[in-house]
C-alpha cells in the first residue's frame, strides 16, 4: 500500500473552516487575577454573599495549588496574570427576549458556523441556550420546558431565581480544589447552563448549548450543573467552535451533573475549537473538569464526546457510582491532527453494589499529533458486584503521530469483574485494497473505515449530533492513508 | 516513623569498608548519584503503589549495626527441596557473596564465569535501585557464552540470603552476555531463611548478540518476612530470541522491574509471569520494553491469584518509538481476586509513536466463575477442591509456558501446593 505524499500533504494544509472573528464591542476586565478580580466579577453578575464567598474561597485555595504537569502533552507555561477573566457583549443590559431582538450579527456568526439558530431549533425540537462568550443571549423554548417544570437557564439566572438549588448542589461534585483548573473555575466562571429536571419527569426535548469564545486575549470559564432529580431523564447536548486567533486561549470549565434515585442524564458533546494553525500556532487549550454523580440508587449517567477540536485537550468526563445498581457510561472519539494534543479519558469509580460501567474510547491521530487515553478504574471495597468494561482502541494515520494508553485499575473487591481491551493499529492494507477493489476512492475509504471505526460511539449520540460528527470527521481525516 | 532516606554518611561508610578493587570506582560514582537523585518515592509515577520506605528502614537498621559482612552460607546450607530438584549448573550468591567454590565446579564448554571484580565495570544510572546495588556490590557473577555455542545443561543461579541478625541488606548482581547464535537457558532461584529482617536488591543485566536465544526463569520464594527488589535489562541483538518466565510466591514486600530494550531488527521478546499472594503479601511487577525499531515482537502474559489482604501491582508499558515501523506488541494481564480485602492495581500502557504497528493489551480482575465451580460440585467435588482445580489451571497456563524444561515439574508441584494452602485460608 503506497501512501501519497500529496494526499497527506492536503490534509495537513486544510484549512479550519470556522475560523473568523465578528466584530462586537466586548466589555473586557483588564487582564490579571486577584482578588479584587473575583468580587468585581460577582458584583457584575449582582450575585449573593454566599456565591462570592465560595469564589473567594476557591481563589485562595487555587492561588496555593501547582499547575499540574503529568498530562502527556506539552506547552509553554500559561501565563494567568495576561488573561482577562471576564469578558461579555456590550449589550448586556437589555438581554434580547425573542430571536427578534438579538444582534444580528450574533445570528449571523451562528449561520457561519451552520447552525441556523431558529430553524434549526424549530426543525429539530432543540432549545438552544446559546453562549455567547459569556452572557446567554437567547433561549428557545422555555414555554414548553417550563411546563414540564423543566429549570433551563442561563447560570446567573439560576443564582438570582433558585439559589437554594445552586446553592445546595454548586460544587458538590467538584469541589473548588479538585484540581487547578477546577479551583481557577470556581473562582471565575462567568455563565454556563443550569437545568433542573423535577421528579418523575421526562425531559420533553433535548436540551442543547453552544459555547463559542470569541473575544481575544478571553479565557472563557464556563460552568455548568444538572440535576436530575428521582425517576428523572435528560438528555443534554453540548457543542463548539471557535474563530482563528493567533494567541492561546484557555478554557477551563467545570461541568457536575447530579443523578439523584433512578434518574438518567446523558450528556453528549461535539467540540470542535479552534485547533491552532497547520504549524502547531494558535489554537485553544481546553482543560475542563466534567464530573458525573450517580448518588441515588439506580440512576445512570451517560457521557459521550466527540472531541475534534483544540490544540490541547486535557479532559476526563467522570462518573461516581455511588447508588447501588448505578450505570456509568463513556462514548469517546477524539481525533488529532497536526500538532494537536489530546490527553483525555475518564474515571469510574464504583463505590455502590452492583454498579456496572462501560467505557468505549476510540482514538484517532494524524499528522504530528499526539492522543493519549488516561482512564481509572478504581472498585472500592464495598462495591460488590461491581461490573466494567473497557475498550479502547487507537489508529494511527501518517509516521509522525502518536497514539498512548494510560488506563488504571484499582480493584479492592473480589466481587468485580473487570476487563480491558486496546488496540492500536493503523488503517490496514487489506481494508483499503478491498475497498478501492470495489470502485469506492481512496478518500472515500478511509472517511468509511473511520467511520466505522467510530460507529460505536456515533451510535450513542443524538441524531443530528451524530450527522454533526460524521461530518467534522470527513473533514479532519478524510484522503488520509494509512 | 519511617525514613524515606538512608542515612548517607553511614553509607558512605559502609561503601568505604567494602574491598578496593575494580569495582570501587563504580561503587563511589553510584554512592555520588543516589546521593544526589535518592529513591523513588510514591510520589514517582512507577512507584506510585509500591512504598519503599519499609526497606529503607531495613536498610538504616542494617548500618546502624555496623556490621556489613555477614556470614555467608555455603550451598550445604540450602536445604530447598524445590531448587534441589530442578537439574541445572548452580551457581550461589549468598548474602550478597558469591561462593567462588560453585564457579570453579561449573564447566561447561564455552561458558566462562568470573567474579564481576575481575573485570572494568562501567556505571549505569539507568534506575536508582540500581545505584543502590553498584554502591553496595561486594561482587558479582560474570557470565558469558562463547559465539556459535549451546549449552548442554541449565545454569542456575541460587540466591540464598541468611538474615542471622536483626537486619540485613544484600545486593545481587549478574551481568550475562550470550555470544552471537548462542543458546543459554537459565534458572534465577531465590530463596530465604531467618528470624531478622532482610533486603535484597538485586540487578541482572543480560546482553544476547546477534542471532542469540536466552531462556530465563526466575522462581522467587523467599521468606515470607523477607522483602527483594529486582531488576532485569535485557538488550536484544538483531534476530535475537528472549524468553522469560517469572514466578512469585514468597516475600513481604517484592518488587520486579524487567526492562527489555529492541534496539536491533528482528528481535522477539516474550515474557510471563505468575503471582501467587497471600497473607499480607505486596507484589509489584513492572514491565518495560523500548521498540527502538522493527520489525519486532513482543508479547507478555502476567497472572496473579490474591487472597488475604495481598495487594498486587502489574504495570506493564510498551513503547514504540519514532520509526519502530512493524512492531508487534502484544500484553495480557489475567487476576484472580480470591478475598475481600486484597488489592489489585493494573496498569497496561502503550505509547506509540510511530503507524506500523500492532499492539493490543487485555487486563481482566475476577473471581471464579460459577459455573464452572457449579459444574465441578454437581460431580461431587468439595469446595475446596472445585476451587483448587479452577485456580490451579488458571496458574498453571503460565507453568505450561515455560522455555526450560528441567524446573517444570518442581515448579507446578510447587504452584499446586501454594495455591492449596492460600486456598485452605481462604475457605476457612
Amino acid at each position: 500500500m503506497s501512501t501519497d505524499p500529496d494526499n497527506i500533504d492536503s490534509i495537513v494544509n486544510r484549512r479550519y473552516e470556522h475560523g473568523f472573528v465578528t466584530d462586537i464591542a466586548t466589555d473586557t476586565m483588564p487582564p490579571g487575577l486577584d482578588e479584587n478580580v473575583v468580587r468585581a466579577i460577582s458584583a457584575r453578575k449582582k450575585e449573593p454573599e454566599f456565591l462570592l464567598e465560595w469564589r473567594l474561597r476557591a481563589y485562595r485555595q487555587w492561588r496555593e495549588m501547582q499547575e499540574p504537569d503529568w498530562a502527556h502533552v506539552h506547552y509553554p507555561p500559561i501565563d494567568f496574570e495576561a488573561i482577562s477573566y471576564y469578558a461579555a457583549p456590550k449589550s448586556d443590559d437589555e438581554r434580547p427576549k425573542s430571536l427578534e431582538e438579538v444582534d444580528p450579527k450574533l445570528l449571523e456568526t451562528y449561520d457561519k458556523l451552520g447552525i441556523p439558530l431558529h430553524e434549526r431549533a424549530r426543525l429539530a425540537g432543540v432549545a438552544v441556550d446559546a453562549v455567547f462568550d459569556s452572557v446567554s443571549v437567547a433561549t428557545t423554548f422555555k414555554e414548553r420546558l417550563s411546563e414540564a417544570g423543566v429549570i433551563f437557564c442561563p447560570f446567573s439566572e439560576a443564582v438570582t431565581n433558585h439559589p437554594e438549588l445552586v446553592q445546595k448542589y454548586l460544587g458538590s461534585v467538584v469541589p473548588q480544589r479538585d484540581n487547578f483548573y477546577a479551583a481557577l473555575n470556581s473562582a471565575v466562571f462567568s455563565e454556563g447552563s443550569f437545568v433542573y429536571i423535577p421528579k418523575g419527569v421526562r425531559c420533553p426535548m433535548e436540551l442543547s448549548t453552544y459555547f463559542r469564545i470569541n473575544a481575544a486575549n478571553t479565557g472563557q470559564f464556563e460552568r455548568t450543573l444538572i440535576i436530575a432529580d428521582e425517576g428523572s431523564h435528560v438528555s443534554y447536548l453540548e457543542g463548539c467552535t471557535a474563530p482563528m486567533r493567533d494567541e492561546n486561549q484557555l478554557h477551563a470549565a467545570v461541568v457536575e451533573l447530579v443523578a439523584l434515585k433512578d434518574a438518567e442524564i446523558k450528556y453528549s458533546t461535539v467540540q470542535n475549537w479552534y485547533p491552532g494553525d497547520e504549524n502547531g500556532v494558535g489554537g485553544i487549550y481546553n482543560f475542563v473538569t466534567k464530573r458525573g454523580d450517580c448518588r441515588g440508587a439506580n440512576s445512570k449517567i451517560s457521557w459521550t464526546q466527540v472531541e475534534t477540536g483544540s490544540a490541547i485537550t486535557w479532559k476526563y468526563p467522570s462518573c461516581l457510582l455511588r447508588g447501588d445498581n448505578s450505570v456509568g457510561e463513556f462514548y469517546s472519539v477524539a481525533v488529532a491532527n497536526n500538532y494537536q494534543q489530546a490527553d483525555t479519558g475518564t474515571k469510574m469509580i464504583h463505590i455502590g453494589r452492583n454498579t456496572s460501567s462501560t467505557i468505549v474510547s476510540k482514538g484517532i491521530s494524524a499528522g504530528n499529533a499526539q492522543n493519549a487515553y488516561r482512564g481509572l478504574v478504581r472498585v472500592m471495597p464495598q462495591a460488590d458486584g461491581a461490573r466494567n468494561h473497557t475498550q479502547c482502541d487507537s489508529l494511527l494515520i501518517g509516521k509522525n503521530c502518536g497514539a498512548h494508553t494510560f488506563p488504571y485499575m484499582e480493584i479492592k473487591n473480589p466481587g468485580a469483574r473487570v476487563e480491558h481491551e486496546a488496540t492500536t493499529s493503523k488503517i490496514s492494507a487489506d481494508q483499503l485494497f478491498y475497498c478501492r477493489q470495489r470502485g469506492i476512492s481512496e478518500e472515500d475509504a478511509v472517511n468509511m473505515i473511520v467511520n466505522g471505526f467510530c460507529k460505536e460511539v456515533f451510535k450513542e449520540l443524538p441524531m443530528e449530533f451524530a450527522v454533526e460528527a460524521q461530518a467534522l470527521l470527513n473533514v479532519s481525516l478524510e484522503g488520509a492513508v494509512g | 516513623m519511617k525514613s524515606r532516606h538512608f542515612s548517607m554518611d553511614a553509607l558512605g561508610d559502609a561503601i568505604a569498608r567494602l574491598p578496593d578493587d575494580r569495582l570501587t570506582a563504580i561503587r563511589n560514582a553510584a554512592f555520588a548519584h543516589l546521593r544526589e537523585h535518592g529513591l523513588p518515592t510514591k510520589r514517582d509515577e512507577d512507584w506510585k503503589y509500591t512504598d519503599l520506605a519499609p526497606l529503607v528502614d531495613i536498610g538504616n537498621q542494617w548500618l546502624d549495626l555496623g556490621d556489613d559482612v555477614t556470614p555467608q552460607a555455603d550451598s550445604s546450607d540450602v536445604s530447598d527441596p524445590i531448587q534441589k530438584s530442578i537439574d541445572a549448573d548452580w551457581l550461589l550468591i549468598s548474602n550478597g557473596q558469591v561462593d567462588a567454590n560453585s564457579i570453579a565446579a561449573l564447566a561447561q564448554d564455552g561458558v566462562t564465569v568470573e567474579l564481576l571484580s575481575k573485570h572494568d565495570s562501567t556505571a549505569n544510572f539507568s534506575a536508582p535501585l540500581t545505584d543502590l546495588n553498584s554502591a553496595l556490590l561486594r561482587d558479582g557473577l560474570r557470565i558469558t557464552v562463547d559465539a556459535n555455542h549451546s549449552i548442554k545443561r541449565p545454569i542456575g543461579i541460587l540466591v540464598v540470603d541468611i538474615a542471622a541478625t536483626a537486619a540485613s541488606l544484600s545486593q545481587i548482581r549478574a551481568d550475562v552476555i550470550v555470544g552471537a547464535n548462542s543458546t543459554l537457558d537459565l534458572i534465577e532461584y531465590h530463596a530465604s531463611s531467618g528470624e531478622g529482617e532482610h533486603y535484597a536488591n538485586s540487578v541482572i543485566n543480560l546482553t544476547l548478540e546477534d542471532n542469540a536465544r536466552a531462556n530465563w526463569v526466575r522462581i522467587q520464594d523467599r521468606d515470607r518476612a523477607h522483602n527483594q527488589t529486582g531488576r532485569t535489562a535485557v538488550t536484544l541483538g538483531r534476530d535475537s530470541q528472549f524468553h522469560h518466565c517469572a514466578f512469585d510466591f514468597g516475600g513481604r514486600l517484592i518488587r520486579n522491574d524487567l526492562a527489555v530494550d529492541i534496539a536491533e531488527p528482528g528481535s522477539a521478546a516474550v515474557f510471563d509471569g505468575l503471582y501467587l499472594a497471600g497473607e499480607d503479601q505486596h507484589i509489584d511487577n513492572h514491565t518495560r520494553v523500548d521498540h527502538r525499531v522493527g520489525p519486532a515482537t513482543s508479547q507478555q502474559e502476567y497472572r496473579g491469584v490474591l487472597t488475604a489482604n495481598a495487594r498486587c501491582v502489574w504495570n506493564g508499558k510498551a513503547i514504540v518509538h519514532e520509526g519502530a515501523d512493524g512492531t508487534d506488541a502484544e500484553q495480557a494481564n489475567h487476576n484472580l481476586l480470591l478475598s475481600d480485602k486484597a488489592e489489585i492495581d493494573a496498569k497496561p500502557e502503550l505509547e506509540i509513536y510511530t503507524d506500523d504497528v500492532k499492539c493490543s493489551h487485555g487486563t481482566t480482575v475476577g473471581q471464579l466463575d460459577e459455573t464452572s465451580l457449579f459444574y465441578l460440585r454437581t460431580r461431587g467435588i468439595d469446595i475446596v477442591g472445585a476451587k483448587q482445580i479452577l485456580t490451579t489451571a488458571f496458574a498453571q497456563t503460565i507453568v505450561s509456558k515455560l522455555p526450560v524444561e528441567s524446573p517444570r515439574e518442581s515448579l507446578a508441584e510447587l504452584v499446586s501446593a501454594r495455591l492449596s494452602r492460600m486456598l485452605e485460608a481462604v475457605v476457612k
